[in-house]
C-alpha cells in the first residue's frame, strides 16, 4: 500500500499506522464551465461538443478590433445558483475585470474575469465525512481557447473561447489526498445536482488546480506551495497529491527548497512535470473592465435565484439516513435525476424505495449503465408497479431486473411494467390450484415415474428435473419455488 | 448640409466631394476614398428619388469616415501599420445607422494611429496638413476629418473624442464638432482606444447639421453594454437656468493664446446679450485632469491594444530570424512565438504607440497599480463632482478647447509631454463623460507662421508647403451636464 | 519615479516590443518626462474617495441566453488570419 498522507479529521487506518513526516497544506481552484446556450460575452453556441473546430466564433471571441463584450445573464442566475450550492455568500456589487497575457488561446490579449469583487463570496463544501472546507470565493470568467503542438508549428480553435467558468477557489483546509478527492467528488457532485453545468469531467467541463505544500508538524508558517494545474478526475487529483507529496518530502528530506512553480500531471507517468522553466513572476496588470456595466444584483432577484437551487447531495443524505444503506446511497448520489425520482418514491410509494433503488445500485455498479441515468429515467409510478410485482411474486429476480432495464429503452416508454411483463411473457403463475393441475399432469407422465420413484427413495437431486418439467409444461410462467414446494408435498 | 432631392442629385454631390478629394491630395486627408461604390451608391439613390421611393434623411450625403471605424468598404487601419491589409467582415453601428439613411462613405480619413496624438502626424500614412495652413498641424486624432469637412470633401465626417480628438482639430480647422455624452452613440465596431472615454462624434458645418447626426446616430444598442438608453430629442428643457460659466483657471492660465482670450470674451458677451447671466467659476481639480488622464488613457491603451499580435487578422512581421533580431528586453529564451509577437508588434507600433502602452503596463504592473491607476480613477471622482457642482449654477461652461491655434507641424512630435499639454482644456470634458460642441470662434488677426513663410501663393492646390491665408480659425468649447448635448447645439446656435 | 534600463526592459517584455537599443534610451527619456508629469497627482489629496471607473450610472446590463446569427460569420473571421490549416489559425511554435 502506498504511503498516504494523513487526514487530520477522517478516520484513516493508513495514517495512524503510518504517521506522517510532514503536515500536508492543499487549497483547490476549481473552473466549472456553466451550462449556459450561449456564451459569456456573445451570443453563438456555447456547446461545440462534436462541432468542427472554429465553428463557434464570434467577432467578440475572435476579438476584432472595435468588438465589446456583451454579458450573458444565465451566466449571472448559474454562478448564484452555483453559490447556494456551496453555501455561499452572494455579493450584490460585483464587477468584471480585465488580466493580461499574450498567448494565442487569449485572443483580447486578456482574459475577463473578475479579480478586484467577485460575485460569489465566503461559503463551504460539506464532505461526506462531515468536514467542512471553506470557499474563499468564487467568481465568473472567460474560457480560453485550444491550442494543439505540432513539430513546427501550433493550430489554434477558439470554440471555447469565453465558454462561461465560474472558479471556485477553496481555502487551504485540505490535508489528505483522499480528502482532495473528496472535495473534488463533492463539489462536482454540488454543481451537477445544482444544475449549473453538465459536469462532464473527461470533456473538461470540471478542471482542478492543486496548490499542494508541505511542513514539518512542530512549523507555524506553511511551506513553499507548488500548484498542479489542469486535473480533470477525482482520481488524478489524488495521484497527483500523493506523488507531490513523496516529491516534495524527498527534497525536503535533503534539506532542498521547494520551487513556487506551476507543475503539469501525466496520467500515464504518474508523475507532476514542472511547466515553465523560466519562472519570471507572471505580471497579469488587472485593470476594472471599462467595457460592461457592473452588478448590483437586488436582494430578490438572489433570492429567487438562491432558492431555485435544486436539492443537493447534503439534502438527500438527510432525507434517506434511515431509508437506505449508505453505501447503496453513495453510488447512487451521482445521479441528481436518479435521486430526484427516489424521493418520489419514498414520498408516494415507500414500500418500493429499498428495492428500486437497490436495483438502481446495482444496474450501476454491474452493468455501467450509468449514462442510461441522466436523460430520461422511468416515472416514479412504473417503478413502484415493477417493485409491487417483484413482491407479489409475479416475477422472478431475474425478470424483474430484464423489465427495468427495458423501461429505458424508448421503444418502451410508454409501456408499463405489467404490459411490458405480459408482452415478454415473464409473469410468473402463482395461482396454487392451477399450479396444482399442471403439476397433476406432469406425473402423470409416464417419462416421470421413474424420477417420481427416485424421488421418493431419498434421491432429492431429480425435484430439479421435476421442476423442470413443470415450468416447462408452463411455459415458464410458474413461479419455480411454489411448484418446488407444491411438488415437495406431493411425493411425500 | 445639402441632402439629394428632386434638383440636386446625389451623383452631382458626391461628384462634387472627390473633385475637392482630388484637389486637395496632397493635404493627406484620406487612406482610402470609395470613388466607385459611392458613385454607383449615389446613382442607386437618384433612381429611387426619380421614382418616387422613399429615401433616408441623409440621402446622397457624402461623408467621411475617420479610420477607425470598421466598414466593409476599404481596409480599417486605423492608421496603424499593424492593421494594415484588414478589410473588417462588419460594420460599426455608427455606420450602419447612417447608410440606413442613405449617407454615402466618400473615404476614410487619417488619423493619428490608434487615435494617439492630437496632432494627426502619428500616423503610418504620414500626417495631415492643415485646412488652412499645410505647414500647420490638423490638429488630432481626427485630423482627416476635420480637414475633409474644412475642405469641402464631405458635408460632413464621423470622428472619435477619447481626449480631444474631435474638438481640437475641429477648432483647428474651423469646423463644428460634437463630443456627446459617453454612451450616446454605439461603440460597438470603433477601434477602441481609451474604451471608458471613447465616443463617437461628428464634424459639420452647422449646429443643424450636427443635431440632425446626432438624432440618426445615438441610441442604445444591443452590442455596447455601455451605451445609454434613447434619450437625444428627449431632453428636460425645464431645466435652463439662463446662465453661463467660464473656468476662471483656463482664463487666467497665462498658458492661454491672448487672441483666444479676446474671442472668448467675445462669445460671451454674446450670450449676455442674448439674456444669459455669465458666472465666473472656479474648478481647481482641473488642474489635475491632464495627469488623471494620461495615467488612466494609456493603462487602457496598453490593454486594448494587446489584441494586435499578428495573429488573426492584419499585418505579421517577416523579419522572424532570431540571429537578426534585436534582443534588449529581459528575456533571452524566446519561442517563435514570442518572436513573431515581438517583432509585429516593434514594427506595427508608432512611436507614440509604444509610448502609451509602455506607460499603461508600468501603471498597472504589480506594486504600482494603486499609487497610479488606482489614485488617478480617485482624482476622476474628484473632477465629475467639480462639473457637477458647478452645473449646479449654470447650464454651460464656456472654454478654450486647446490653448492654442493650430501649431507646426514638427514642433512638437517629439515631445509628448508638450503634446499632451494641448489636451490640458479638452480632457476633463472625457473623464467626466459630459458633452461638449466646439464650434468657430473667429480668426487669429495674423499667422505666427507666416513671418517665416515668404510669398505666401495664391493657389494653395499647387504648393501645399506655402501658407495660402494669412489667418487660423479660433475655435471654441460650450461644456454641459450629460445628456445636455442638443441643448449644447441650440446655445452655440444662438450665438452664432 | 526613476525609469531604469531594468525597468525599460521589463515593461517592453510585458508590452511585447522587441526594442532597439537607441528607441530603447529615447523611450527611456519620454517615460522619465512623462511620468514626471503625471506625479502632479501626488498633490492632489484622494483620501476618502471612491474610485471612478466608468461615467454612466447604468448597472445589470445584460442579454439573454439566446443563439443569435452574428456579423461576420466563422469563415469570414478565419480567412482574415494569414495562415490557417485544418479550419484552424496557425501560430508560429509556442513551446
Amino acid at each position: 500500500m502506498p504511503a498516504t498522507p494523513s487526514s487530520k479529521t477522517t478516520a484513516d487506518k493508513t495514517s495512524s499506522q503510518n504517521p506522517q513526516k510532514y503536515g500536508l497544506t492543499i487549497g483547490i481552484e476549481c473552473h466549472v464551465q456553466l451550462k449556459t446556450k450561449t456564451k459569456l460575452f456573445s451570443e453563438v453556441d456555447n456547446d461545440a461538443r462534436g462541432k468542427a473546430p472554429n465553428s463557434c466564433v464570434s467577432p467578440v471571441d475572435y476579438a476584432l478590433p472595435g468588438m465589446l463584450p456583451r454579458l450573458n445573464g444565465e451566466a449571472v442566475r448559474l454562478a448564484i445558483r452555483a453559490g447556494a450550492a456551496m453555501n455561499a455568500e452572494i455579493n450584490p456589487k460585483s464587477r468584471f475585470d480585465r488580466k493580461h497575457y499574450f498567448y494565442p488561446d487569449s485572443p483580447k490579449g486578456y482574459q475577463i474575469t473578475q479579480f478586484y469583487s467577485p460575485i460569489i463570496g465566503a461559503g463551504f463544501i460539506e464532505l461526506p465525512s462531515g468536514k467542512k472546507i471553506r470557499i474563499e470565493h468564487a467568481h465568473l470568467e472567460g474560457d480560453a481557447g485550444k491550442l494543439s503542438h505540432y513539430a513546427d508549428y501550433s493550430l489554434v480553435d477558439f470554440n471555447r473561447v469565453d465558454t462561461p467558468l465560474l472558479e471556485i477557489v477553496s481555502m487551504p483546509d485540505i490535508s489528505s489526498a483522499e480528502e482532495a478527492r473528496d472535495y473534488c467528488k463533492e463539489l462536482w457532485r454540488n454543481m451537477l445536482f445544482a444544475d449549473v453545468t453538465n459536469g462532464d469531467l473527461y470533456n473538461g467541463n470540471m478542471r482542478f488546480d492543486v496548490n499542494i505544500s508541505l511542513k514539518k508538524p512542530e512549523a507555524t508558517e506553511l511551506g513553499t506551495r507548488a500548484e498542479i494545474k489542469n486535473l480533470n478526475s477525482f482520481r488524478s487529483v489524488e495521484r497527483a497529491v500523493l506523488y507531490e507529496y513523496e516529491r516534495q518530502s524527498k527534497l525536503l528530506d535533503h534539506g532542498e527548497k521547494i520551487v513556487q512553480e506551476t507543475r503539469g500531471w501525466s496520467d500515464a507517468t504518474g508523475k507532476t512535470t514542472a511547466q515553465r522553466s523560466k519562472e519570471v513572476a507572471q505580471d497579469y496588470r488587472y485593470m476594472p473592465e471599462p467595457d460592461l456595466p457592473p452588478l448590483n444584483l437586488s436582494e430578490d432577484f438572489i433570492q429567487a435565484e438562491y432558492s431555485a437551487c435544486p436539492k443537493l447531495p447534503q439534502d438527500y443524505r438527510r432525507d434517506f439516513a434511515k431509508k437506505l444503506p449508505t453505501d447503496t446511497l453513495e453510488v447512487l448520489l451521482d445521479y441528481p435525476l436518479l435521486m430526484s425520482r427516489l424521493s418520489e418514491l419514498a414520498t408516494d410509494h415507500a414500500a418500493a424505495l429499498a428495492y428500486i433503488a437497490n436495483l438502481f445500485s446495482s444496474v450501476l455498479l454491474a452493468e455501467e449503465n450509468a449514462s442510461l441515468l441522466n436523460d430520461k429515467l422511468p416515472e416514479a409510478a412504473k417503478l413502484a408497479e415493477l417493485a409491487d410485482m417483484k413482491a407479489q411474486n409475479e416475477l422472478s429476480s431475474t425478470s424483474a431486473k430484464e423489465i427495468f432495464l427495458k423501461l429505458f429503452e424508448e421503444k418502451h416508454y410508454d409501456k408499463s411494467p405489467r404490459a411490458l411483463a405480459k408482452e415478454l411473457n415473464l409473469i410468473q403463475e402463482n395461482d396454487s390450484a392451477a399450479l396444482e393441475a399442471l403439476i397433476n399432469e406432469v406425473l402423470k407422465d409416464p417419462s416421470t415415474k421413474s424420477a417420481q420413484e427416485d424421488f421418493k427413495n431419498g434421491k432429492e437431486k431429480v425435484l430439479g428435473f421435476l421442476v423442470g418439467s413443470v415450468m416447462k409444461a408452463s411455459k415458464g410462467k410458474a413461479n419455480p419455488a411454489a411448484v418446488s414446494k407444491l411438488l415437495k408435498n406431493k411425493l411425500k | 448640409m445639402k441632402i439629394a432631392n428632386q434638383t440636386t442629385s446625389a451623383v452631382s454631390l458626391v461628384q462634387a466631394a472627390l473633385g475637392k478629394i482630388d484637389q486637395y491630395q496632397d493635404w493627406h486627408i484620406f487612406t482610402f476614398v470609395n470613388r466607385d461604390a459611392a458613385l454607383k451608391r449615389a446613382r442607386e439613390i437618384d433612381k429611387k428619388i426619380k421614382n418616387g421611393e422613399p429615401v433616408g434623411r441623409l440621402a446622397g450625403v457624402p461623408y467621411a469616415l475617420k479610420d477607425n471605424f470598421l466598414s466593409k468598404e476599404g481596409e480599417t487601419t486605423a492608421s496603424a501599420k499593424i492593421l494594415t491589409g484588414l478589410t473588417s467582415p462588419l460594420n460599426a453601428t455608427c455606420v450602419e445607422k447612417l447608410e440606413a439613411e442613405d449617407a454615402i462613405m466618400i473615404g476614410r480619413t487619417n488619423l493619428d494611429a490608434f487615435a494617439h496624438g492630437s496632432s494627426t502626424e502619428n500616423s503610418f500614412f504620414g500626417p495631415t496638413k492643415n485646412a488652412f495652413d499645410p505647414e500647420r498641424v490638423a490638429g488630432g486624432s481626427s485630423g482627416g476629418s476635420a480637414v475633409a469637412v474644412a475642405l469641402g470633401c464631405a458635408e460632413f465626417a464621423t470622428g472619435t473624442d477619447t481626449g480631444g480628438s474631435i474638438r481640437q482639430p475641429a477648432s483647428f480647422n474651423g469646423v463644428f464638432g460634437i463630443k456627446p455624452t459617453y454612451g450616446a452613440i454605439s461603440r460597438y465596431g470603433v477601434v477602441a482606444m481609451a474604451s471608458s472615454t471613447d465616443v463617437v462624434g461628428f464634424f459639420a458645418k452647422t449646429p443643424a447639421d450636427l443635431d440632425l447626426l446626432m438624432s440618426v446616430a445615438s441610441g442604445k444598442d444591443a452590442k455596447d453594454l455601455t451605451s445609454l438608453p434613447d434619450f437625444y430629442g428627449f431632453e428636460d428643457k425645464k431645466l435652463k437656468k439662463k446662465k453661463i460659466g467660464f473656468v476662471k483657471e483656463f482664463v487666467e492660465s497665462p498658458a492661454l493664446n491672448p487672441e483666444l482670450k479676446t474671442a472668448l470674451e467675445a462669445k460671451l458677451s454674446a450670450f449676455r446679450s442674448k439674456g444669459y447671466e455669465i458666472v465666473e467659476l472656479s474648478l481647481p481639480t482641473l488642474e489635475y485632469a491632464l495627469a488623471t488622464y494620461y495615467i488612466l488613457q494609456p493603462a487602457e491603451v496598453a490593454s486594448n491594444l494587446s489584441r494586435y499580435d499578428g495573429i488573426r487578422y492584419g499585418f505579421r512581421s517577416k523579419n522572424l530570424d532570431p540571429a537578426k533580431v534585436c534582443s534588449a528586453d529581459e528575456n533571452p529564451e524566446k519561442t517563435a512565438l514570442d518572436l513573431c509577437y515581438q517583432q509585429t508588434r516593434q514594427e506595427g507600433f508608432m512611436r507614440e504607440n509604444k509610448r502609451r502602452i509602455m506607460i499603461g503596463n508600468f501603471v498597472l504592473s504589480s506594486g504600482f497599480y494603486d499609487a497610479y491607476f488606482l489614485k488617478a480613477a480617485k482624482a476622476r471622482t474628484l473632477i465629475i463632482k467639480e462639473f457637477e457642482k458647478a452645473f449646479e449654477k449654470v447650464d454651460a461652461i464656456l472654454s478654450p478647447v486647446a490653448p492654442n491655434p493650430a501649431f507646426r507641424l514638427g514642433e512638437k512630435v517629439n515631445d509628448p509631454v508638450s503634446m499632451y499639454l494641448e489636451d490640458v482644456m479638452s480632457v476633463p470634458v472625457n473623464l467626466a463623460g459630459i458633452p461638449a460642441v466646439a464650434f468657430p470662434a473667429g480668426w487669429t488677426e495674423s499667422n505666427p507662421a507666416s513671418k517665416s513663410t515668404k510669398n505666401p501663393t495664391k493657389n494653395p492646390t499647387k504648393n501645399p508647403t506655402k501658407n495660402p491665408v494669412s489667418k487660423l480659425p479660433l475655435g471654441l468649447q460650450l461644456l454641459g451636464p450629460r445628456r445636455s448635448d442638443k441643448q449644447l447645439l441650440e446655445m452655440v446656435e444662438e450665438i452664432l | 519615479m526613476e525609469i531604469t534600463d531594468k525597468e525599460i526592459s521589463h515593461l517592453a517584455s510585458l508590452s511585447n516590443f522587441s526594442l532597439a537599443a537607441d528607441e530603447k534610451n529615447a523611450l527611456k527619456t519620454d517615460l522619465k518626462n512623462i511620468l514626471k508629469y503625471i506625479s502632479k497627482l501626488d498633490e492632489l489629496d484622494v483620501s476618502n474617495v471612491e474610485p471612478t471607473f466608468q461615467v454612466f450610472e447604468m448597472e445589470n446590463v445584460w442579454r439573454p441566453d439566446e443563439i443569435t446569427p452574428q456579423d461576420a460569420s466563422c469563415e469570414a473571421l478565419l480567412a482574415l488570419t494569414k495562415e490557417s490549416l485544418d479550419h484552424q489559425v496557425k501560430v508560429p511554435k509556442v513551446l
